[in-house]
């Protein structure tokens, strides 16, 4: 396995820029998740480390060796796509060969490593049959097993499981993560979904129109995001803001009141700032407090043990809290929320986070 | 739903389609099959015939020569369409299918415009451009100096019926671009993206991936030429007439069938062997599709993506 480096790459559809100065390092055998919204560039990425995009500039550079001007194939990299793209032509085990067959390699060695590939896939008894007669699971660890006869230093995964039902999902995420420590291989893979990336991925990359947001461990993201883009991005339902400034000893919030919070350095009064809060560091209170703010019940969604509470303060924003257990909270009611002060985010007019 | 209804909702939906397929298809085929199997007498009555009218055809010198002829032509006629339209019809669905190819949409109007123009145009156009005395054919070979290459390919025997059925090709390859360009389309772009991962380049990527998946259009397209090949007429009609000449080196089984059937020249109308040799029309092409639908088709597997 090897380590993927990118420098400064950048990439243009003629006039326009999908890809701007992007920097990063996939460590050896890191399992690395692309996220961020629809058109931000995540494919376009994933197909320039493929070399499926011939990109604009920079350098990419796999386990030591810049791959720029070499072609997909000489670049020792394995895809999987989202639609599978599985030869319809060919039984399971010419689909999972036919990459090495064109590779030059002995027949023998074919058969061993599909053979190999099927059973780390539990494929065997699946060999003889054609795409169509699969279903989805299956013919997404066909395109997995195709990506793993080949041997390759990195593994590159664009939506793998985006066309598989709820289920399934879970159950191939957990296949994936567990191939992913068998294999102990590099692992670079977009995804749409927030769990996935939480739980498969060593380092989140945020990406927006183009550019990296953040990069970092998954919880560092969840709890120190480092701008207002990837505070509303990670975490579901999304992080609530308000809008307020600051004042001596803490934030005003307008029509909110005030509350009482420890500055960052540097935040002086008068200044502009976005206060984040996620649902779960919200919690439904009885009477006023420091950290409380009056609110009108629009909405209760139960999920069951937990819920969430869609409230409308004062000032007229829209904020979303988790509830636990029985409340007795009904549309039109008239309570209070209070603010877990040790989740609050305070991010400067710029966007980005302060202190 | 009672029944009465029911017939009724059947013939609602399907009685006009059944009534104007029997009326303008169904109806002259019988017609024609039975004519056949008559003879007009001089008084214009009809006398039964069995299959004697196919005996004369088959058997007759007076017959059978040009019979045999105009079918062999026909064959020929449809050969040269198979190898020589149809691979260039899939040369030209590859080039058009390139990912970096600029002006598609110019070449793909320009190839298929011949097709959406009258027969007899071309025919005249060609006939212009081949002509040995003003035709541009010559001052074009001469300005390459290859001037010694010209023939009056259209008059002469060994070369006129090759000459007719490429400018056939010339004219329909549009039809075959079409249709293998509409199922190139189809093909995934991802599926490419695949096989360039596994290492194989543009034009291996077409004759190991694309090309197994579009035999079913191709098949679909050869059956189509042979069918369109074997009811051939118009382009021979207005080219070289209904003689077919030179010396009816260019007779096909349709410019055949229209001598015998309305006559020509100095040779009455015979309606009976004309019938005739359009139900033998029908048999070859009916052979035909058989063979495709039972040998050819059973074997193309479809695939949807
Ligand atoms: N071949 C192309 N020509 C021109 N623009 C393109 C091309 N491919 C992608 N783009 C543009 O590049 C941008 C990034 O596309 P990309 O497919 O990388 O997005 P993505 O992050 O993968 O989105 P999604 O989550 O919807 O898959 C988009 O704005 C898209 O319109
Ligand atoms: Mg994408």
């Amino acid at each position: 396995m090897a380590e993927v480096v990118i420098e400064k790459l950048s990439k243009s559809f003629g006039s326009v820029e999908v890809l701007k100065d992007i920097d990063l390092t996939v460590g050896d055998g890191a399992f690395v998740v692309l996220v961020g919204p629809s058109g931000c560039g995540k494919s376009t990425l994933l197909r320039s480390i493929a070399g499926l995009e011939d990109v604009s500039g920079g350098a990419i550079t796999i386990g030591g060796r810049k791959v720029n001007d070499l072609a997909p194939a000489q670049r020792e990299i394995a895809m999987v796509f989202q639609s599978y793209a599985l030869y319809p032509h060919m039984d399971v085990a010419a689909n999972m060969g036919f990459g090495l067959k064109f590779a030059g390699i002995p027949k023998a060695e074919i058969a061993a490593r599909v053979s190999e590939a099927a059973r780390i896939l539990q494929l065997e008894p699946l060999l003889k049959r054609r795409p169509r007669e699969l279903s989805g699971g299956q013919r997404q660890r066909v395109a997995i097993g195709r990506a793993i006869v080949r041997k390759p230093q990195v593994f590159l995964f664009d939506e793998p499981l985006s066309n598989l039902d709820a289920a399934l999902r879970i159950n191939t995420r957990v296949e994936i993560a567990k191939l992913h420590k068998l294999l102990a291989a590099t692992i670079v893979y977009v995804t749409h979904d927030q769990v996935e990336a939480m739980t498969l991925a060593d380092k989140i990359v945020v990406m927006n129109q183009g550019r990296i947001e953040q990069q970092g461990k998954p919880l560092d993201l969840y709890y120190r995001p480092a701008n207002l883009f990837v505070a509303g991005f990670i975490g579901s339902p999304a992080m609530n803001f308000l809008k307020g400034e600051v004042v001596a000893g803490g934030t005003g919030l307008g029509a909110d009141g005030r509350i009482a919070i420890a500055l960052p350095p540097g935040a002086t009064p008068g200044m502009k700032v976005t206060l984040g809060i996620r649902p779960e560091h919200m919690s439904i209170a009885v009477g006023g407090g420091d950290l409380h703010l009056a609110a009108t019940v629009e909405l209760v969604e139960r999920l069951g043990e937990t819920g969430f509470a869609h409230l409308r303060l004062a000032s007229g924003t829209v904020v979303i809290a988790e509830i636990r257990g029985e409340t007795g909270l009904k549309t039109g009611d008239r309570t209070h929320v209070a603010l877990d002060p040790a989740h609050l985010h305070l991010f400067g007019a710029d966007g980005r986070r302060l202190g | 739903m009672p029944q009465g209804a029911y017939l009724r909702l059947l013939l609602f939906f399907l009685g006009p389609a059944v009534l104007v397929y029997s009326l303008f298809s169904i109806y002259p085929l019988l017609a024609t099959i039975i004519n056949s199997l008559y003879s007009r007498q001089n008084d214009g009555a009809y006398l039964w015939e069995g299959l004697g009218n196919f005996r004369t055809l088959l058997l007759d010198p007076t017959w059978s020569v040009p019979f045999w002829n105009a079918l062999r032509n026909n064959f020929i006629f449809f050969l040269i369409h198979m190898c020589v339209q149809n691979p260039i019809g899939l040369l030209l669905a590859a080039l058009l299918s390139l990912p970096r190819l600029r002006f598609r949409a110019t070449y793909r109007t320009l190839i298929f415009m011949p097709t959406m123009l009258s027969v007899v145009v071309i025919g005249f156009v060609w006939q212009l451009i081949l002509s040995p005395l003003w035709g541009i054919a010559r001052m074009f070979l001469n300005f390459f100096g290859l001037g010694f290459l010209f023939a009056p390919w259209l008059g002469v025997e060994s070369s006129a019926l090759i000459t007719v059925s490429l400018i056939s090709v010339w004219q329909f390859v549009g039809i075959p671009m079409i249709l293998i360009y509409t199922a190139l389309l189809a093909i995934p772009d991802e599926l490419i993206d695949a096989a360039t991962v596994d290492g194989l380049n543009q034009f291996q990527a077409f004759v190991w991936v694309k090309l197994p998946l579009i035999w079913p259009t191709i098949g679909l397209v050869s059956i189509l030429t042979f069918v369109n090949n074997f009811n051939a007429f118009d382009l021979i009609y207005a080219m070289k007439g209904a003689l077919a000449g030179p010396n009816f080196s260019t007779d096909i089984m349709g410019t055949l069938f229209y001598r015998t059937f309305f006559g020509n020249q100095l040779q009455l109308g015979n309606p009976s062997m004309g019938s005739a040799i359009a139900t033998m029309m029908l048999i070859v092409i009916l052979t035909g599709v058989m063979v495709y639908l039972f040998l050819v088709q059973r074997r193309i597997q479809r695939y949807s993506f």
